[in-house]
């Protein structure tokens, strides 16, 4: 009973010491580090391909977090699997984890990136978005057209990938005239939206 | 695959924790409800008083990030209908779901029961979850801590809430004394 007294004891001790003890906060990050912003937008670091991120869910990389900026209604319509909705309204309320990899992603890519430096700016630097969007995921993970100068290693790579999220390579695609002169310049043509 | 084996450490832990404080048992955690045993009540001050000062102090020797704590979401309305039925089942089986798999470890069959139960009621909740998503959405409040609302500092919170607790247990040590 003697030791149970000296913890109560203790846990007073510790609980009226608390309100003189300062905050157990660690100093605020918010506002915008441009540094770091233009750093990342630099190296690349900001952002992650949609085949890329397929990869990461195909694989179940720990952590991973894949975040659509869309409307609910958009995001019932289609979304990419495992994501979870929040709206760019509620994302200043929501909460990430210092572990975790922040995915964003919106229709077609711009929303994701303006997304992208909102958590920055709340101090959530461990975000990336996809700059091409569900638009991209469609086009490079669940109808990729195979490339041409692509290995048979490569190509089965992409289809066992498409077909992995229940999606089919668009095969022969290279012969449209556009295209084609797209794939010898080593340039895909220019896509939709941002 | 680290985080499992973490987690699973601390999950044994926490149900052997549960054990030795005797929550394995159905009659004990029923007879907190009638307010004929007050182990439950102990336990869960204990507990919360516990982790309230690590997380206040933790966080501000440094050890780790309070504000990387996540803070689940307040629904107002659903999470009252939820802990009306939770209570509900809670007093009616005696277990709730971590002490129902503490009783089943501890070879109580009472524990497979609740956690069957328990089970069934996740799927029928996941089956009807389209029915039933705009009321499982309604009246959000996001993260509410105590702090937020009465806006007082978090540490004059952590002093309340520490006398308060500590009153409560010292109330129930004296009233256990008494023959």
């Amino acid at each position: 009973m003697k030791w149970v007294r000296q913890l109560g004891i203790s846990a007073l001790a510790l609980g009226l010491g608390a309100p003189f003890a300062g905050s157990s906060f660690r100093a605020p990050q918010r506002g915008l580090d441009l540094d770091s912003i233009a750093r990342a937008i630099d190296q690349g670091s900001d952002h992650v391909s949609a085949r890329q991120l397929a990869e990461w869910i195909r694989d179940r990389r720990p952590g991973l977090r894949v975040i659509d900026v869309r409307s609910p209604a958009e995001f019932r319509d289609d979304a990419i699997p495992t994501a979870e909705n929040v709206p760019i309204d509620q994302l200043a309320k929501s909460h990430f984890a210092p572990g975790q990899t922040i995915v964003l992603y919106s229709q077609e890519g711009a929303h994701a990136g303006q997304a992208w430096v909102m958590l920055h700016s709340l101090g959530v630097t461990q975000a990336v978005f996809v700059p091409g969007g569900l638009a991209d995921w469609r086009e490079e993970v669940l109808h990729p057209s195979l490339p041409a100068n692509a290995s048979t290693a490569e190509r089965a790579q992409i289809e066992a990938l498409s077909h992995y999220f229940g999606g089919s390579p668009r095969i022969g695609v290279e012969q449209g005239g556009d295209m084609a002169s797209a794939t010898q310049t080593g340039q895909r043509p220019r896509r939709r939206g941002c | 695959m680290n985080d499992l084996l973490i987690a699973g450490g601390i999950g044994v832990a926490f149900g052997a924790a549960l054990e030795c404080a005797g929550l394995g048992d159905p009659p004990k955690l029923a007879g907190q409800f009638y307010l004929r045993d007050f182990t439950v009540l102990k336990v869960m001050l204990s507990a919360m008083l516990t982790a309230m000062l690590g997380a206040f102090w933790g966080g501000r020797l440094g050890l780790f990030d309070s504000a990387a704590f996540y803070v689940p979401d307040t629904y107002l309305l659903p999470q009252l209908v939820g802990g009306l039925i939770f209570g509900l089942g809670f007093v009616l089986s005696g277990l709730c779901p971590g002490t129902s798999c503490v009783a089943l470890a501890g070879g109580r069959i009472e524990g497979a029961a609740t956690m069957l139960g328990l089970l069934a009621g996740l799927l029928l909740v996941g089956l009807a979850f389209p029915a039933i998503e705009s009321f499982y959405r309604a009246t959000p409040y996001g993260p509410l801590t105590l702090q937020g609302l009465t806006g007082l500092p978090y540490g004059v919170v952590v002093a309340l809430v520490t006398v308060i607790a500590i009153s409560v247990l010292a109330w129930i040590a004296k009233r256990e004394a008494r023959p």
